[in-house]
């Protein structure tokens, strides 16, 4: 068999076949697969013709890039995405302006229905889209024109996929996700997070060459391989919560023992992801991980449903309401308990003493 | 002397009713017990206050707080569905009729007790059954019910493993505007419901030291005793 052309491309960067076969293991494991999966995926991964990947950005901060990038040092899951697919990703690659352009008209006309689309931060739709342009061109008309010729688009991130910071109210562009924006778009996965974790798009897209088909969605069309279980399901900090042991406030011998960040605000009994099992940064930590209460990014409307993020219980728009509402009930509760019991007690008195109701006649008992 | 409280021994002894049927005094009490624990249990859920010394795993108390929570809201569901069974195959002081105020008779008696309970007028409804003012406010709070039970299983929706039935719920999350906003609802209407316990059990005590008639009796044994009717 002649080498392919990733092969080419590993030697070339100095990626040994073992570090490819680990690189391989590890989609199989993100995925769900057993073991034996790690051969096929390497089959397909290697010889298997590489989707067309076109990477559109909106109104985003560029996280998901640099997520996907982790800066540092290049790996597999760079290599497959960056260096063997991806045709067009404004960030990322050497030309810009029209020639970039170009670039994109021509992929989507060769392999129009074939490519895969990633979209990456909202489409805002306010003043007639001027708020987010790309060669003169409203990023809603860009979106509608690439998305609507794709084989499939990954909505990259909490942005894209429901709308994110920029659709949080007051929502002042008119900020909408990709399923508002582009209705009835063809295979639409919503892989939400702030930013979306790398190791799963990149299993994603792997799935993919794999199996010839997407994995099965939860309701918000995200895959059940990342999305399928709570934050709160697989963290290591669950059996502290299980206990009754939790953090009181930042710093306290509970902090540093690594108890549970319920009480701090965690959204992670909310929110479903699989932060804790595939970490962030080539799994070297997450946010529980180090301390800090999970804030539920990956939940539709997160910046408008889950904060305060250090509180239990969110507010009403405008009203601190999530902070009082239980002293408050209980004060109102103990008010008319006290009433109740006031009253009670003045009415045996009076009926002691003979002032009872009045009898159908008028005459008082 | 009380005509109301006494007149049974002037007019030839009481008249015992049979009012509330063993299905209506067995959720009734089902749905009391388990409101108590659920509320306790809920409010350490919310606010855990308990500080669990020592290692993990030598503890169980939120684990062991959330089962109980769990079972208790069962139970309380179960009940809830048998009494509003017994809206449609019960007797006519526990049927639905007798909560939503349909008929003119019940709006009379709804009237009525308004006047009563403003001190306008002096004399209680003598219906055996709940006036329609205390009966419509019983129809309200099933609706917070209700609301309790649809919020907790959307909460509960989050956390049953895979492949549970229960999942199904989680479609309602958007209803709430996502988990956090469902979780508050349940605590606002637990407060409700705290509320309108006290007010309950109020008004119960104090209908029976008034209108003499056996009233906090009859959820014990199911009747009522009225003075026989003398011929007006
Ligand atoms: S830290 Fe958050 S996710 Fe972890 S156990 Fe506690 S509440 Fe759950």
């Amino acid at each position: 068999m002649s080498k392919s052309r990733l092969t080419e491309e590993l030697e070339h960067r100095g990626i040994s076949r073992r570090e490819f076969i680990v690189f391989c293991a590890a989609m199989a494991a993100v995925l769900g697969l057993p073991e034996e999966a790690t051969p096929a995926i390497a089959a397909a991964v290697e010889t298997e013709e590489k989707p067309i990947l076109i990477w559109l950005e909106f109104q985003d901060c560029a996280g998901n890039t640099e997520s996907l990038l982790r800066a540092g040092h290049p790996t597999v899951a760079d290599l497959i995405l960056d260096s063997i697919s991806l045709s067009y990703h404004e960030t990322l690659m050497a030309a810009a302006g029209s020639q970039a352009e170009d670039v994109l008209a021509k992929t989507v006309r060769e392999h129009k229905g074939k490519y895969i689309a990633l979209v990456e931060g909202s489409i805002p739709t306010g003043a007639d889209g001027g708020y987010c342009t790309i060669g003169g061109r409203a990023a809603l008309d860009i979106a509608r024109e690439i998305c609507g010729n794709a084989a499939a688009t990954i909505a990259v991130g909490t942005c894209a996929a429901f709308g994110g910071i920029p659709a949080a109210r007051p929502n002042p562009t008119g900020a909408l996700s990709v399923a508002d924006a582009v209705p009835g778009v063809r295979n639409l996965i919503n892989m939400s997070a702030c930013p979306a974790n790398a190791e799963n798009i990149t299993a994603l897209i792997v799935y993919y060459m794999t199996l010839k088909r997407w994995p099965p969605l939860d309701q918000y069309r995200r895959p059940m391989f990342a999305y399928g279980k709570t934050i709160h399901d697989n963290c290591e900090r669950r059996a502290h919560f299980d206990a009754g042991q939790y953090v009181e406030a930042w710093g306290d011998e509970a902090h540093r023992q690594g108890h549970c960040l319920y009480k701090m605000g965690c959204k992670g009994p909310a929110t479903s992801q699989n932060c804790p099992v595939v970490r962030w940064n080539e799994g070297t930590n997450w946010p529980i991980g180090c301390g800090h209460p999970c804030v539920g990014c990956a939940e539709p409307n997160f910046w408008d449903t889950m904060s305060p993020f250090y509180e239990r219980l969110p507010n009403v728009a405008g009203f601190n309401v999530g902070s009082w509402i239980d002293p408050v009930g209980l004060g109102l509760t103990g008010l008319v308990a006290a009433a109740a019991a006031l009253h009670g007690v003045g009415e045996i008195v009076r009926h002691r003493v003979g002032l009872g109701p009045v009898s159908e006649d008028g005459s008082e008992t | 002397m009380s005509t109301l409280s006494h007149s049974g021994d002037r007019d030839g002894g009481l008249e015992r009713i049979y009012v509330w049927e063993l299905p209506v005094r067995l959720s009734h009490w089902l749905i009391a017990v388990s409101i108590v624990v659920l509320s306790v249990t809920g409010y350490y859920i919310g606010h855990p206050f308990i500080n669990v010394p020592g290692a993990a795993r030598d503890h169980f108390v939120m684990g062991t707080v959330r089962a109980v929570h769990l079972y208790a809201a069962w139970i309380f569901t179960a009940a809830l569905i048998v009494r509003i069974y017994w809206w449609f195959a019960g007797n006519a002081y526990a049927r639905w009729t007798d909560f939503i105020p349909v008929s003119a008779r019940r709006f009379r008696s709804l009237w009525n007790s308004m006047l009563f309970y403003s001190f306008i007028r002096r004399d209680p409804d003598d219906y055996p059954g709940h006036n329609a003012l205390a009966a419509g406010s019983y129809a309200m709070i099933f609706a917070v019910y209700v609301l309790l039970i649809v919020t907790g299983l959307v909460l509960h929706a989050s956390e049953v493993p895979p492949g549970s039935p229960f999942h199904v719920f989680g479609a309602l999350a958007p209803w709430f505007f996502g988990l956090p906003m469902a979780r508050l609802i349940h605590h606002v209407a637990m407060w409700v419901v705290l509320i309108f316990v006290v007010v309950h059990l109020h008004f119960v005590l104090l209908a029976s030291l008034i209108e003499r008639v056996g009233t906090f009796e009859s959820i014990f044994s199911g009747y009522k005793f009225f003075p026989r009717k003398k011929p007006r």
